[in-house]
């Protein structure tokens, strides 16, 4: 009896004379091992990789032969990039102000609505649920000449002209922008309701026994109220918009890029000069090229974002 | 200044009535609270005086005008939130400053009487400040202050101090009654806590399950109780309700409880024969030896609560417990045999099957 017991005592000598607070410590990093090696393989390893291959002229073919910052004179003298960086901080420009704008009309009035609210929400989820290719596809018919297309129909039934869209250098970007919007309207529309839902209706009676407008209470108290919501949708959708690739690689796929590379965003153009062209040297300086725009939109955001 | 006058207020959830007709007139000036458990209709009636929730029949009016239509801004009246409802994102001048958001003054007059608000309340060095920096205390002041800086004509208080520990709680119901004789302001009070009611209400309004039980002052209520509930819902502890039987004899009626039957005073008319005899516990005292007493009930000591200047103690009666009083310094001992006592005068005599007062 007594024997067993001194074992017990001398099998857990280390782990029994840790105190309550490290032995908590210990559980924690054991948990937390798992997943930071897989992320220092997966990610961070790969990362470091693009930052080294961005200096080299690797093309799958050849060992790659340092080149120093000569990738990104390239780039820098690269007419095409310019158009494409362009390109994407529109989508960025246009996209994350009218989505936020959009999903938020949408969240507040749909707030106020108890009739059919779950189905309308579901509704407007759906999109975020689909797949990107097929979306983009059905988004392609729908700007089709006549008879296919659904709206070059209607503009011709009103006696409006016929409007070429992805065929138009203007009128392309706008065009694959459109569904990139309305595929992550449901996600937001989700997150801004949560966020008007935890705002205590009490604030809204005390306003109302003050008599503000409801104009007032939207901008005084709605609004300052969702600022956490608000940080987090414009920082989780300014990536979203920075890293656009699926809607304009399916909506373009005869023609990748668009007319003239009027929708062409940075991630096709990287895709294209590593697996097209298999410079992976130029794309991988093209890859820290959009990691340092992420990373200044996203640390600016937050900047501007935070308590002022 | 105005007085508030309710007709037949009915409320209705769907098919459920939640408040069944409230008859009730308030006085300019008066301070009036309306006591109840949960769910008895006390906010829901407040917040219909607000104007925060429809009103499907009766009518309320404010100062000798309906309002059943007039949206809760057009009123006149002011509401502090048992949650407090003060922005987090706005300083202290600026959440009391909100309610003069739609007055027609100017910048320097609104932050005069944001000042002079603030003096009142002891608010002034924290002006600046963000609600999350303020004591539970102070929040509840900055509450307060919103709703006096627009000098409404009636407050309405829903519950305020329920989010506040004992100590600041009776520190706070201090400072509203302070208030409330400094501006002479209509209050209408809204709480669960029969203590908060008596030691503030000029009048008390007791309802249960959407109706007015009683209406009258503190000591009324606390002397006269109109039934069982109201007996045992104002004063602390809890009244000993007890059953019993009335005997009348030649116009004599004498109680059969406890060790001898009890002589009831002739004033007290006709009595049913099944009655509920209520006691406060205060009254209902440990006996020394042989002392005599009205009404003497006997049982043995189960527990005993010492709070300083008295001792109550739990006394096995008749299957159940009943709370009686001794002296602080010589309680009886646990399991201890005891004789209860209690005069006549103290007796409240209920119906026992309407529970009405007799």
């Amino acid at each position: 009896m007594s024997l067993s017991i001194d074992n017990q005592r001398s099998g857990g000598r280390f782990w029994g004379g840790l105190s309550l607070r490290r032995k908590q410590v210990v559980w924690a990093w054991a948990f937390l091992a798992v997943p930071i090696l897989f992320y220092a393989l997966i990610r961070f390893y790969p990362t470091v990789e693009a930052f080294y291959l961005s200096t080299t002229n690797w093309n799958l073919f050849s060992k790659p032969g340092f080149v120093g910052l000569a990738n990104f004179e390239r780039l820098w003298a690269d007419v095409v990039f310019w158009q494409v960086f362009r390109n994407t901080v529109l989508y960025l420009a246009i996209g994350t102000p009218v989505s936020l704008a959009l999903a938020f009309t949408i969240a507040y009035h749909l707030d106020r609505v108890r009739f059919l609210h779950g189905f309308i929400r579901a509704l407007y989820f759906l999109p975020f649920l689909t797949t990107a290719a097929a979306m983009a596809w059905v988004w392609r018919w729908f700007y089709q000449p006549v008879p296919i297309g659904m709206i070059n129909d209607l503009l011709s039934s009103f006696g409006l002209p016929q409007q070429p869209f992805l065929r138009s250098t203007s009128q392309a970007l706008p065009s694959v922008l459109a569904p990139a919007i309305w595929a992550g309207l449901g996600f937001q529309v989700v997150i801004f309701l949560a966020g008007l839902r935890a705002i205590p209706n009490t604030y809204y009676e005390a306003a109302r026994i003050d008599g503000v407008s409801n104009l007032t209470i939207l901008r005084r108290i709605t609004i300052p109220l969702l600022k956490p919501t608000i940080i987090f949708l414009v920082v989780f959708s300014s990536i979203g918009f920075l890293r656009i690739f699926d809607q304009v690689y399916n909506m373009t796929s005869g023609d990748p890029g668009g007319p003239l590379n009027a929708t062409k965003p940075l991630v096709l153009m990287i895709y294209q000069t590593a697996f097209s062209s298999f410079e992976m040297g130029y794309a991988a300086a093209q890859t820290v090229v959009l990691f340092l725009v992420l990373l200044a939109v996203s640390f600016l955001q937050l900047r501007l974002l935070r308590d002022r | 200044m105005a007085g508030i006058e309710l007709q037949g207020l009915v409320k209705r959830y769907g098919a459920t009535q939640v408040v069944h007709g409230i008859d009730l007139t308030v006085a300019d000036g008066e301070f009036v609270v309306f006591v109840g458990p949960s769910g008895c209709g006390k906010s829901t009636t407040l917040r219909m005086i607000a104007g925060l929730e429809d009103i499907d029949g009766g009518e309320i009016s404010i100062g000798g005008k309906v309002v059943n239509r007039l949206e809760p801004k057009d009123r006149n009246i002011a509401m502090v939130f048992q949650n407090y409802a003060i922005y987090p994102h706005m300083s202290v001048a600026e959440n009391i400053g909100f309610g003069l958001h739609t007055a027609k003054l100017d910048k320097a007059e609104k932050r005069k009487r944001v000042e002079q608000v603030a003096g009142i309340l002891g608010l002034e060095p924290l002006l600046e400040r963000r609600p999350s920096a303020l004591s539970g205390g102070q929040r509840q002041r900055v509450a307060i202050g919103r709703a006096m800086v627009r000098d409404p004509t009636v407050f309405l208080f829903d519950e305020p101090l329920s989010n506040l520990d004992a100590q600041l709680r009776a520190q706070m119901r201090l400072e509203i009654k302070r208030l409330h004789q400094r501006l002479g302001t209509t209050i209408v009070f809204v709480t669960h806590d029969q203590v908060e009611a008596m030691t503030l209400a000029d009048r008390i309004v007791v309802m249960r399950d959407g109706r007015i039980l009683q209406v009258g002052a503190p000591m009324e209520l606390y002397e006269k109780p109109a039934d069982v509930f109201t007996a045992r819902f104002i004063g602390s502890p809890t009244m000993n309700v007890l059953p019993g039987r009335v005997v009348t004899e030649a116009g004599i009626a004498t109680l059969a409880l406890g060790e001898k039957p009890v002589a009831l005073p002739t004033t007290v008319g006709t009595v049913p024969a099944d009655v509920l005899v209520g006691v406060r516990p205060q009254q209902l005292r440990v006996l020394a030896g042989d002392e005599p007493a009205d009404l003497v009930l006997t049982g043995s000591v189960a527990v005993i609560e010492p709070l300083g200047s008295e001792t109550f103690v739990h006394v096995e009666f008749g299957g159940g417990l009943i709370l009686a009083s001794a002296p602080a310094k010589s309680p009886p001992a646990v399991g201890a045999a005891v004789r209860l006592g209690a005069p006549v005068a103290a007796l409240t005599l209920f119906d026992a099957a309407s529970e009405r007062a007799l």
